[in-house]
């Protein structure tokens, strides 16, 4: 199938992510955060001479990343570890609010829409520069962008640009410049759409529409892979391969100097190793929470929800889930989603009702989802035509290896054997899941139940329904339900052009009604979460649904005592 | 001498051939496709798909990759790595400083250790000690690394805090020319006794029972009669002859040593080569592991190279002639 991105087509999402997700999103914990304080409010770069008196003790935060960031080029970014680095270093014509998920400016300090949704036009804001202390001009937005589309540049995260007019006629080499993309003056950028596509805005905060300085990024050698160059608030001074990444205060932040001086990113793996190295005072921070936390270290757990959903697909063109609503309702009124969440494995997963995670437009608390109801569960079941199921044969379900996939596989079949449904388990590697799962856009995949789960590429409520459930992507493309309801995919496309938030959000609570009160296409398991460790002294933390390694450095700030 | 080194050096090329080309077999049979690794999450489009096979040559046979892989190799490149995309021997030159120190640190530490166990154990043959000396050993042979490695890093890290619990120190001393940095020896020092106590207790027990076995020999009896003290015949005599078991048996454990570095490296996210492959094993990220397995076994062979060529230097009855047979 060709990558093409049209308002109906099918928006990619990044593998890489699916397999961070599937293989555990249990384990998405990260990393974490850092300290540093945010001298409040605005300021210019002028702010950096208001630092703290000399004689301070210099503010360093440590935390701990498990791997070393497969990339810290933005255009090549798709997973957690990378932003951690990513998202400090660079920024874009707009940022996210970490907490209210805002779109606020950033390199821009303002822009206008169009009435018509489809132009969109940036003002630059004054003073600001690189690491390199250059300043920041139109052009360099202009080829940063066409740095993301070029074909050479094989970005995963081309889509962000490609609702641009002539984004794809330029990426496939058949024009020389990007109709869309215009630099009227020094100061101002200009992006005219194809068609209106509402979340546009909210894809230009993503780390792939980084504005980076072609001078360091024209390099043949790639030096920029161990030494980026940005203009977010910390650039990266020191880089020992897997083992340590420092990044410095940048003076010259256009919001102004980070009230920490340094944030050191220790890589280790083990966790166990890297939570001894917390406890003695060797991090500030750490995203792996274990299980048995000791209680003196409860107080320091941070928990938050994060932009994701955990379920079991239900393979919709395979028996015996084909055409059956009721047998797919009864299953999902069986399962005792509060057991698993609040006893079997406590811990930042919520149980889930629906679609859309909470704090993003269209989040509907009003959803009654399936509330775990044996008594409901037989009478579906035997509506299904499998009373106390009879007739039935055993359901396999597919699982990628991993302690949390299996103790949820475990549970769930423990409940539905209640109702009188047998599971047979299958445990596999990552590429023979997949494989099992995924299917072509014209013939299914073998499984017939499947545990997966999904983040969010940007806050927004297209970003689950459509990459899971739209029937343009059948397949590979992330629906492996085949699930297929033309209402459900005109809600959602609808809602796509539209630019009134709450029209927006209405229709989002419609489509996701519809899909899992009616078609009930997978079982609803949990809201994710997730927990991270922080050291009392730590001042200026927000917890944020965009993950652990979105926690803005720039605004913490260390309340040591003297040591 | 220099004839044989010669000869030595060139057996090299074969083993680390065959070397290549098992790992190249082993790598080639495993499930999954590189070229999906490599388009990432572009992956999902076929026609992508199709374009990295033909860039990174994977749409070709197998013979034909494998001609590829090692005419390239002959040339010295070991390729590009799927995961990084930077040079395979940029990469492994990141990695292989840490795991020299650990490994020369660990390896100096178990043969003091080792040898100064075994000797005493022989000293005091048959007594409390040569016992305490015996189980410690068995003890430490039998130790997996991992558990130890936890288990030093509890006791001298956690609970007494006299160590950095993990890391390599972002403060050591940079080597000219190279501009790779040392490891602190704070941070070296848990790391690497994990290691040497894995080798020191084999180590200690062939230098207890070389010891014995030297100990009734004439020339030694005839040195004793020469006046010679008991602690003066077992130094300067008995121990030197001993020393060759004990030297070949220290290059035999090399491979241990290695297989131990890759668990302690992880264990105290140590940068090295075993970190490094175990990474690369998970990402499938192929022209690395190759990078690192061939890496691994040339150091092993030349290892193995330099105990032979010690040997006539400790025991000149060992000569030329002998080793060659």
């Amino acid at each position: 199938m060709r990558r093409t991105f049209r308002v109906s087509g099918s928006l990619r999402t990044s593998s890489v992510r699916r397999v961070l997700l599937a293989a555990a999103l249990l384990a998405l914990p990260a990393l974490l955060a850092a300290c540093g304080s945010r001298s409040g409010g605005e300021s210019g770069p002028g702010k950096a001479s208001a630092a703290p008196a000399p004689a301070a003790a210099p503010q360093v935060f440590r935390f701990r990343l498990r791997e070393e960031p497969p990339t810290v080029d933005p255009a090549q970014m798709t997973d957690n570890l990378s932003e951690a680095i990513i998202m400090n270093v660079f920024r874009g014509l707009v940022a996210m609010d970490p907490a209210t998920l805002a779109v606020v400016p950033a390199v821009a300090s303002s822009w206008t829409v169009s009435p018509d949704h489809l132009t969109y036009t940036f003002r630059l804001r004054d003073g600001v520069v690189f690491h390199n202390s250059r300043a920041i001009e139109a052009k360099d937005v202009v080829w940063s962008f066409e740095r993301l589309l070029k074909k050479e540049t094989h970005s995963p995260r081309r889509w962000l640009l490609e609702p641009v007019a002539g984004a794809l006629e330029f990426a496939e080499g058949k024009a020389a410049t990007v109709a869309g993309l215009t630099a009227p003056d020094p100061r101002t950028v200009v992006l005219r759409l194809e068609h209106p596509f509402a979340p546009f805005l909210g894809m230009l905060t993503m780390g792939g529409a980084s504005i980076v300085p072609r001078e360091v990024y024209e390099d043949p050698e790639k030096k920029y892979l161990r030494a980026p160059v940005g203009c977010g608030p910390f650039k990266v001074v020191r880089w020992q391969p897997a083992s340590l990444i420092e990044m410095a205060a940048f003076d010259k932040y256009y919001d102004g100097r980070p009230a920490l001086d340094l944030v050191q990113v220790r890589i280790m793996e083990n966790q166990v190793t890297a939570f001894q190295e917390y406890r003695t005072g060797g991090l500030d921070s750490l995203d792996e929470v274990p299980d048995d936390l000791p209680p003196e270290v409860q107080s320091e757990v941070l928990r938050y929800p994060l932009l994701g959903i955990g379920y079991i697909g239900l393979n919709l063109d395979r028996a015996p889930f084909k055409g059956n609503v009721a047998l797919r309702q009864a299953i999902n009124y069986a399962v005792d989603k509060d057991y698993l969440w609040t006893r079997l494995m406590p811990g930042a997963n919520v149980p889930g009702r629906g679609l859309i995670p909470p704090g993003i437009p269209g989040y509907d608390p009003e959803l009654p989802g399936y509330p775990h109801d044996e008594a409901k569960a037989r009478s579906l079941l035997a509506r299904a035509g499998y009373p106390a199921g009879r007739g039935l044969p055993p359901i396999a379900l597919w699982f990628n290896t991993s302690g949390d996939n299996r103790r949820i596989a475990e549970q769930v079949q423990a409940d539905l054997r209640k109702i009188g449904v047998n599971l047979t388990l299958r445990e596999v590697d990552w590429g023979a899941y997949l494989k099992a799962v995924e299917g072509t856009a014209d013939t299914p995949g073998e499984a017939q139940m499947f545990r997966f789960g999904w983040a969010l590429d940007y806050p927004d409520a297209d970003a689950v329904l459509r990459p899971l459930l739209h029937s343009k992507n059948i397949g590979p493309a992330g629906n492996y339900f085949r699930y297929r309801n033309p209402a459900f995919d005109d809600l959602v496309d609808r809602a796509l052009v539209i630019g009134e938030p709450a029209a927006r959000a209405d229709l989002y609570r419609k489509a996701e009604r519809l899909a899992v009160m009616e078609d009930a296409p997978m079982l609803f398991l949990n809201y994710y979460g997730s927990m991270t460790l922080f050291k009392p002294y730590v001042r200026g933390v927000t917890p944020t649904p965009l993950g652990e390694f979105r926690i803005p450095l720039e605004r913490l700030r260390l309340d040591k005592p003297a040591s | 001498m220099s004839g044989y080194l010669l000869r030595r050096l060139l057996g090299l090329v074969p083993v680390l051939l065959a070397a290549a080309t098992l790992v190249w077999l082993l790598l080639f049979a495993l499930p999954g496709d590189p070229a999906r690794l490599i388009a990432g999450s572009r992956a999902v489009d076929p026609e992508i798909l199709r374009e990295v096979r033909a860039e990174w040559g994977l749409d070709e046979p197998a013979p034909a990759q494998y001609a590829r892989y090692i005419a390239r190799l002959l040339r010295g490149d070991l390729g590009i790595s799927y995961a990084q995309g930077r040079p395979v021997a940029a990469i492994l030159g990141d990695y292989a400083l840490p795991t020299l120190t650990l490994g020369l640190a660990a390896l100096l530490l178990a043969a003091v250790v080792g040898i100064g166990l075994g000797t005493l154990a022989a000293w005091f043959r048959g007594r409390a000690i040569d016992l305490g000396v015996l189980l410690l050993a068995l003890v430490g042979a039998s130790t997996p690394v991992f558990w130890l490695g936890l288990i030093l890093i509890l006791t001298f890290a956690s609970w007494l805090r006299w160590l950095p619990v993990t890391g390599y120190g972002f403060d050591g001393v940079v080597l000219p020319f190279v501009g790779a940095r040392l490891p602190e020896w704070r941070h070296l020092v848990l790391p690497a006794l994990t290691l040497a106590l894995v080798l020191a207790g084999a180590l200690a027990r062939v230098t207890r029972a070389a010891l014995l076995d030297v100990a009734g020999a004439e020339s030694l009896v005839a040195a004793r009669a020469r006046g010679l003290s008991r602690p003066g015949v077992f130094l300067r005599h008995a121990l030197r002859r001993a020393l060759p078991p004990v030297v070949t048996v220290l290059g035999l454990q090399l491979a241990s040593l290695f297989g131990g570095a890759v668990a302690t490296e992880f264990v105290f996210a140590w940068p090295g080569l075993g970190k490094a492959l175990v990474r690369a094993i998970a990402l499938r990220d192929l022209p690395l592991v190759e990078g690192c397995v061939l890496v691994l076994t040339a150091a092993y062979v030349f290892a193995s190279l330099l105990v032979d060529l010690s040997l006539p230097l400790l025991d000149p009855r060992v000569g030329e002639g002998t080793a060659l047979q």
